[in-house]
């Protein structure tokens, strides 16, 4: 049985300067390997949760935080954010925001510069990672010319390059066009699967995460109200909609039809090609 | 200040044959571009980062001159009248509330484009009165425009450009970076602003949004516009959307797949699709409701 | 199509020589072109070095954007002229040379405005040749060897990389406040784009800076350099002939005093009357051209 690569210990933290504690006796753990999905509303805590992780929260921002982050068998609070950014990568929504260099392959170098790594390692690893995220041959473009999809994977390639274990994406799609967030999602669901990455994401596309993630968690005022498989979460429309959350389309459809026409007895579809298939049983079950 | 002497007054924006050039070179921003939307519709625009969509926006305003055409607004020519001057005419709502609050309280926030287009004093009051309802701010209008949540700071932005009463306005991605509570009460006042005779403009990626409200998608690509139709007949044609990178809602999606084919419509949200799946159960659906419904 | 936001003045890519010259050694001669053009009045060698630095340019391939880069001397360089004539910076008496209505030329400033010219027009010229022949990294790169702070580095870097994003940034503003019928005039009307830029630039700080130290930015460790500058012996050479030619020319001019021509070169009226004539003709139409720019607008 392998151990959890993050557990959150009755965690509750609150801002400085606030009354109202931004997390509230928040406690899971994430599997290595795992992909999770972070929804709520804006202000529900997801950034904070995010930042707990890699130690922003309380290290560099200050405030109070009672319980425990454990991340790689570390005790997050105990460790400068530096160091634990060698275990865990963090990008944000909008990814000029975290561009500092005059090229893509500086950019990538920034964090291994300040790691000491060897010209001779950089050499070899920021080529490397740039094919990684999809940006072969862009060594030498400004980060501030390149497309926002583009930009966003340099933030990830530039955390990558630290290979941490677990990559966090803070609404990383929020700023991009339709292109933009597919390429991302995309390399998101590559790192999963192929290299066996940790990844969390926080997003408000409930269709895209139904496809990708293993698990979802669901924030509500600093509390953690849900916390299950897509499946599980993603059926239950109507508690959704009291916390103000949107559900996949498909799985709206067949909540209707099951509580408005009594049409849908078996397990909610949440994405669209189970709906497909059981819609046109359904119509089918009339001809036939 | 402002004359408004509309020479079109049948039309909201009228674009003939325009195309714009970046000053700098020879970089075609807008090939060639017609488009005749009437006062009262609600129109959404779709298209890829660099496709054109917010450069022709920029030409409803007056923020960018066409380098040649006409684009008349409100019956007023943007090429010969100032941003300042069209303010009056047309609204414009950027997408990030940050880049345009600087005032100290929500109530100064909103008197500040009205009192630029010239309204009197107490029309100013009025006005507010009536946008903080509308917007239900009640009870942030004391307090400082950055003090307020990002949600309600989005409200706020959207507040101040209708205080001006433009009768068009133009949302610029009404809904990025907010969740979906918000983009939902956004998305309820383009509707009623529509209802109160405001010709509303939205540019958004946000397709089960503009599923929901407009009711004419124009799409772009390279500069030029592609397509120019219905939502459902956007949606419906997948030649488009893939030659676009675009997708429909999910919902549109699977009734394409199952209703559709059968002769049933293209549907823009779940309870539509809902009700023709019953619909064509029919009676078969409450005969079966003891037998096999779910098979 | 993504808008590369333009700089004012940018490296132009090339393989020249002079791009191959090591930064520091580039760097020497910039210093020492300013060190040499405010130790002297003497304007054989100021115009010698200005002649110099422009003799570079088509070696590195950049007279055309130098030249444009230079444009801005044009107005600076025709007020400080024009104003030497009418307002000689030298003691009185002065001597006057002509009459145009009521203005009253002197010749007494016109050796003093062309040192001012020549000094400007040095530096400026041999500045511009190595920025624009030289990649920003590898000049802060160099600094690093220097022992240059950290910190302080970046910061500087981060300043040059941040003007362009500013530019549009701020654009960006205007255009939301005129869209609401913002006047451009006096304080009130910068309040409403300045309140907006300064909370954006917050806003920035702070996450650029969460991503920074999530990248390991302030660790104390040995920090390793991605890109390598060499320093070849060429590049010595360079340096220190530089360092030697600029410093001996400054260290005679100082001994002698400035080094000074004045009282050899002397100018005569018609002379002294169509080089204020040329000064006030430029100076006025950069003003009346930015006039009917900014009326366009």
């Amino acid at each position: 049985m392998p151990e959890p690569i993050i557990t959150f210990d009755n965690v509750t933290f609150t801002y400085p300067g606030t009354e109202e504690p931004a997390l509230r006796d928040i406690s899971f753990s994430i599997m290595p390997g795992e992909y999770v999905a972070v929804l709520g509303l804006n202000g529900a805590g997801k950034t904070t949760m995010g930042l707990c992780v890699n130690g922003v929260v309380p290290t560099m921002l200050g405030g109070d935080l009672t319980g425990t982050v454990t991340v790689g068998g570390l005790t997050v609070s105990d460790y400068p954010v530096r160091e634990m950014s060698k275990l865990v990568g963090m990008v944000f929504d909008n990814p000029e925001f975290q561009m500092s260099q005059m090229s893509a392959a500086e950019e990538v170098a920034l964090g291994l510069e300040n790691a000491g790594v060897a010209y001779e390692d950089m050499k070899r690893i920021i080529p490397e990672t740039l094919e990684l995220v999809g940006l072969a041959g862009f060594e030498e473009r400004s980060p501030l010319g390149l497309s926002g999809g583009q930009q966003q994977r340099l933030a990830i390639a530039a955390v990558l390059a630290m290979a941490p274990q677990i990559l966090i994406m803070d609404e990383p799609t929020s700023n991009l066009d339709p292109i933009g967030k597919q390429e991302v999602f995309d390399m998101a669901a590559k790192l999963n699967r192929d290299r066996g990455m940790t990844v969390i994401v926080i997003e408000h596309e409930v269709e895209v995460m139904a496809r990708y993630a293993d698990r979802v968690i669901v924030l509500d005022q600093g509390r953690i109200v849900m916390n299950g498989t897509p499946q599980e979460i993603f059926s239950r429309v109507d508690d959704l909609a009291a916390l103000k959350l949107r559900v996949p389309e498909a799985a709206e459809l067949a909540t209707i039809l099951g509580t408005d026409y009594g049409l849908w007895k078996g397990p909610i579809p949440i994405t669209t090609e189970p709906a497909v298939a059981e819609i046109s049983e359904l119509l089918g079950a009339k001809n036939g | 200040m402002v004359e408004s002497t509309p020479t079109n007054p049948t039309l909201a924006i009228d674009v003939r044959g325009a195309r714009y050039v970046y000053p700098t070179g020879n970089v075609v921003a807008l090939g060639g571009v017609d488009l005749q939307v009437a006062h009262g519709e609600i129109i959404g625009i779709i298209g890829q980062n660099g496709s054109g969509k917010t450069t022709l926006t920029k030409l409803f305003n007056g923020l960018l001159k066409p380098t040649a055409g006409t684009v008349i607004v409100n019956g007023v020519d943007t090429a010969k009248h100032s941003v300042q001057q069209m303010a009056a005419h047309v609204g414009y709502v950027f997408q990030n509330p940050n880049h345009q609050l600087f005032a100290r309280t929500v109530r100064m926030e909103l008197e500040f484009g009205p009192r630029n287009i010239g309204v009197p004093e107490d029309e100013i009051t009025e006005r507010v009165d009536e946008v903080v309802e509308f917007f239900g701010l009640q009870e942030f209008i004391e307090e400082h425009p950055y003090r307020v949540s990002f949600p309600v700071r989005k409200l706020v932005g959207i507040a101040s450009i209708v205080a001006m009463r433009p009768p068009i306005i133009i949302f610029d991605e009404p809904s990025t970076g907010q969740d979906h509570n918000t983009t939902h009460i956004i998305n309820g006042l383009m509707r009623r602003l529509r209802e109160r005779g405001t010709t509303v403009v939205c540019v958004s990626h946000d397709m089960p949004l503009l599923a929901d409200v407009v009711e004419r998608v124009i799409v772009m690509k390279s500069t030029e516009v592609i397509a120019d139709a219905s939502p459902r007949e956007v949606f419906a044609d997948q030649a488009l959307m893939a030659r676009t990178n675009l997708q429909a809602p999910q919902v549109t999606q699977i009734a394409l797949q199952t209703v559709v084919p059968l002769g049933g419509p293209v549907a823009l949200t779940p309870a539509e699709l809902a009700a023709d799946i019953a619909q064509r159960r029919g009676k078969s659906a409450r005969r079966g409701r003891t037998s096999s419904v779910a098979g | 199509m993504s808008m590369q936001a333009a700089m004012p003045i940018a490296m132009i890519p090339g393989n020249s020589i002079i791009h191959r010259i090591n930064p520091l050694a580039k760097l020497v001669w910039v210093v020492g072109y300013v060190i040499l053009a405010f130790s002297t009045q003497n304007i054989v060698i100021l115009y010698s070095m200005a002649l110099f630095a422009l003799l570079l340019a088509p070696i590195a391939g950049v007279t055309k954007p130098l030249l444009k880069g230079a444009l801005i001397l044009v107005p600076v360089g025709s007020s400080l002229l024009a104003l030497q004539i009418i307002a000689p910076a030298v003691e009185r008496p002065w001597t006057a040379v002509d009459q145009i209505g009521p203005l009253v030329l002197y010749g007494d400033g016109v050796y003093y405005g062309f040192v001012l010219l020549g000094r400007i027009v040095a530096s400026l010229l041999m500045a511009l040749i190595m920025v624009m022949t030289t990649h920003p990294s590898d000049l802060f790169t160099s600094f690093a060897k220097l022992k240059v702070p950290y910190t302080l580095n970046f910061m500087l870097a981060m300043t040059l990389q941040l003007i362009p994003v500013f530019q549009r940034e701020v654009g960006i503003i205007m255009s939301a406040q005129k869209s609401r019928g913002m006047k451009g005039t006096g304080f009130s009307a910068v309040l409403p784009s300045f309140v907006p830029v300064f909370v954006g630039a917050i806003e920035r700080v702070q996450q650029l800076s969460i991503s920074l130290e999530s990248r390991g930015f302030g660790s104390d460790g040995i920090k390793t350099s991605y890109r390598q500058v060499r320093g070849r012996a060429s590049d010595w050479v360079v340096g220190i002939v530089g360092a030697v030619v600029l410093i001996t020319l400054s260290v005679v001019a100082i001994t002698k005093g400035t080094w000074s021509l004045a009282n050899e070169i002397t100018f005569s009226p018609l002379f002294v009357l169509i080089t204020f004539l040329i000064a006030a003709t430029l100076f006025a139409g950069v003003i009346l051209a930015a006039i009917a720019f900014s009326f366009k607008k």
